[in-house]
């Protein structure tokens, strides 16, 4: 085995509390995007299974547009899904970057080096994908409890079989590696990279013209439909995932935007602080709150769900078990976005936290009061949460409008909703985010801190 | 050695680290406007000791008193808005915070005392430019080379008009001829400030930018070497 590669477990065991504190969070990032990915596969599988399945007599066809609405469901939650793991494969990558760069100062190459990280997140990978297995085995009761066509699902209709399970355990090591790599062209060009940290170079607008020509797409994809009926509901899926993507590219753009405001207002160190570290790098403040974004816009784009279910089903059963089905899936597609957005924001906070290590424990050191660091903490989250959750809320009404005209705001269900849910959404965010403080508090403790 | 009252005085400070004795019974005297090199090999205890005098670490017996007053009770929260108030820190490779361009880097800590950003930013950038880094104010940290970001460490250590600096090793990522110009910096400008100066350094070049030097081992002022006057500037 090449000697550099041969370090890897010897690096990790050397990295202390640190190291497995991010190494821990890595693996139950891979773990739970696992988990809910196997198990919103196993969902459409079963609608897929069911499609197949003979009718009763005088049974409407409909199952075919359940499968439809299972695909819409997995594309809501697929980005999501990906950043989470994406992100997962990124978790202490400042300390990660140093000690690499230490090693390309020894001579190591870069190919040595990016072996090194395809080694460590791959094993994280492997790792978290055995655990989410776990984790899926042990949800599936539980989504097997969810009525839906009337009836509860079986296991078997769950259950994504051994194949599923095997591609699990060979793509998520491979997405976290190739993750993982691509995070690492810093310490790439220049040993010295990752310790000269300088002004980061703006993002361009051009991320607003993808944004206005990615929705303006959609837009015109989902008005034509509309036109032409159902014949084309492969490409509004198709347009929809693209605009999904469109919101993730121009998050951290608008994040810089709101960094600059910020700035411009600031006038305590906490509001200082935090305007700079969101200008200074957005795309890792999307990568806290952007899974809360792609949540919000998916609340967004579920709120005409129960304007939609708001129809007199008195005289027709099978119609009315679909208008309760489009609710719980609505629900159950929420509560798993936001559910995945708060383990995201969580997750990236802690990495955070412990990028930042010595420099919090060297400003507590000057005399610096903790309570300054909670409240950067804070605001680098909350006032970027409730723009990105309100602004893609908005976003996707907007997107919708060809398709959904004003249904989406007639029937005051769909806003109630909406707005329940990005409460609640903000708040297990935040809730999730809180946790880091107790880690905080530990780096905070250890006030020994050498300057080198 | 100035008879008046020490503005930081320290007596009999030991602590151990588990079954380690890091200081084991160590005196100090610094008077107003005085700087004070504190030498050592690694492992010494020098370190410790400046944790111990700043309030950082508390000793696990003995004493330390800033113009009079003893430190020793406070609580941890009363020793920080101490060294916030107080005292100034340089540490070895500056750690300033990275996101920050140097103006608000030295800014800050006055901000943290209540002095509103446009005060404190105009203070920073007078700061700035007396320490010849006139036109720098907009550079992020790792637009600056070393010496340059020691000097930003000093405009931030001596923006509050602290009563004492510690220096941790202020030199040791620098080399010979940046590491002189930052150290005769440092001395001028926190003499000027009427601050008194605490410097922890392993090399006798830096020391003897200092009034005074004491040599730390095995957790002991080493006798000879207390009060030893430097006469090479």
């Amino acid at each position: 085995m090449n000697a550099v590669l041969a370090l890897a477990p010897r690096l990790q065991r050397a990295g202390g509390r640190d190291a497995r504190v991010t190494t821990g969070l890595a693996i139950t990032a891979f773990a739970v995007s696992t988990g809910l990915t196997l198990s919103v596969v196993g969902g459409l599988l079963g609608f897929a299974a069911r499609a197949d399945l003979p009718l009763a007599p005088g049974e409407n066809d409909i199952r075919s547009l359940y499968e439809s609405l299972a695909w819409v469901a997995v594309i809501l939650l697929v980005v999501p899904l990906v950043t989470l793991g994406g992100g997962a494969a990124r978790l202490g990558v400042a300390r990660r970057d140093a000690r690499l760069a230490t090693l390309r100062l020894l001579g190591a190459t870069p190919r040595e080096v990016v072996g090194l990280t395809v080694a460590e997140t791959a094993w994280q990978g492997l790792v978290g994908a055995v655990l989410g297995i776990v984790l899926y085995a042990a949800l599936l009761p539980l989504c097997a409890l969810l009525p839906f066509q009337g009836t509860t699902f079986t296991l078997a209709e769950l259950w994504v079989g051994w194949q599923g399970l095997v591609i699990a355990l060979a793509a998520v090591p491979l997405l976290a590696a190739l993750s993982g790599a691509f995070s690492l062209r810093r310490v790439n060009v220049s040993p010295l990279g990752v310790a000269r940290r300088e002004t980061p170079k703006k993002m361009t607008w051009l991320r607003a013209v993808v944004a206005v020509v990615g929705i303006g797409t959609f837009m015109l994809v989902s008005a034509v439909v509309g036109a032409l009926g159902a014949a084309a509901v492969a490409a509004l899926l198709g347009a929809m995932a693209v605009g999904f993507a469109t919101l993730n590219a121009v998050g951290p753009w608008v994040l810089g935007l709101v960094g600059r405001a910020q700035l411009r207002r600031a006038a305590t160190p906490a509001r200082l602080l935090a305007a700079r570290r969101l200008l200074d790098d957005p795309k890792a403040a999307w990568r806290v709150v952007g899974g809360l974004g792609l949540a919000g816009f998916a609340a967004g784009a579920l709120a005409v769900v129960p304007s939609i279910t708001a129809v007199d089903t008195s005289q027709d059963p099978q119609g009315a078990i679909l208008m309760d089905d489009l609710v719980t899936g609505a629900m159950v597609t929420l509560v798993v976005a936001f559910l995945l957005a708060a383990v995201s924001a969580g997750i990236a906070q802690a990495a955070s936290v412990l990028d930042r290590r010595r420099e919090i424990a060297l400003l507590n050191l000057a005399g610096t009061p903790v309570e300054l660091h909670d409240a950067v903490r804070r605001r680098t989250v909350l006032v970027p949460l409730l723009f990105v959750a309100v602004g893609s809320a908005v976003t996707a009404l907007v997107m919708f409008f060809p398709l959904l005209g004003l249904s989406a705001v007639m029937s005051p269900e769909g806003p109630l909703m909406l707005v329940a849910f990005l409460a609640g959404g903000c708040a297990l965010v935040f809730a999730a985010t809180e946790t880091s403080r107790s880690l905080l508090r530990s780096v905070l403790a250890d006030t020994v801190v050498r300057a080198d | 050695m100035n008879t008046a009252t020490p503005r930081l005085s320290a007596r009999g400070l030991v602590k151990h680290f588990g079954s380690t004795t890091a200081l084991a019974g160590v005196d100090v005297d610094l008077a107003g406007g005085e700087s004070l090199a504190v030498m050592g090999p690694s492992g010494s205890g020098k370190s410790t000791l400046l944790h111990c005098i700043a309030g950082i670490l508390l000793p696990d017996s003995g004493a330390v008193a800033l113009d009079g007053r003893e430190v020793g009770g406070l609580s941890d929260r009363e020793r920080s808005l101490l060294r916030r108030r107080r005292y100034g820190f340089v540490f070895q490779f500056g750690q300033l915070l990275s996101e920050l361009p140097a103006i608000e880097n030295v800014a800050l800590p006055a901000m943290l005392l209540g002095t509103s950003r446009r005060d404190a930013t105009e203070l920073a950038g007078r700061w700035l430019v007396s320490l010849g880094l006139a036109g720098m104010e907009g550079r992020r940290p790792g637009e600056l080379s070393g010496g340059q970001a020691q000097r930003v460490a000093v405009a931030r250590a001596l923006i509050t008009g602290p009563a004492v600096v510690f220096a941790d090793e202020p030199t040791g990522a620098l080399d010979q001829t940046t590491g002189h110009d930052v150290m005769r910096i440092l001395t001028e400008t926190t003499k000027a400030a009427g601050a008194s100066l605490v410097v922890v350094t392993h090399d006798a070049q830096v020391a003897d930018w200092c009034d005074r030097r004491i040599e730390v081992r095995d957790g002991l002022v080493r006798a000879g070497l207390v009060d030893e006057t430097t006469a090479a500037r």
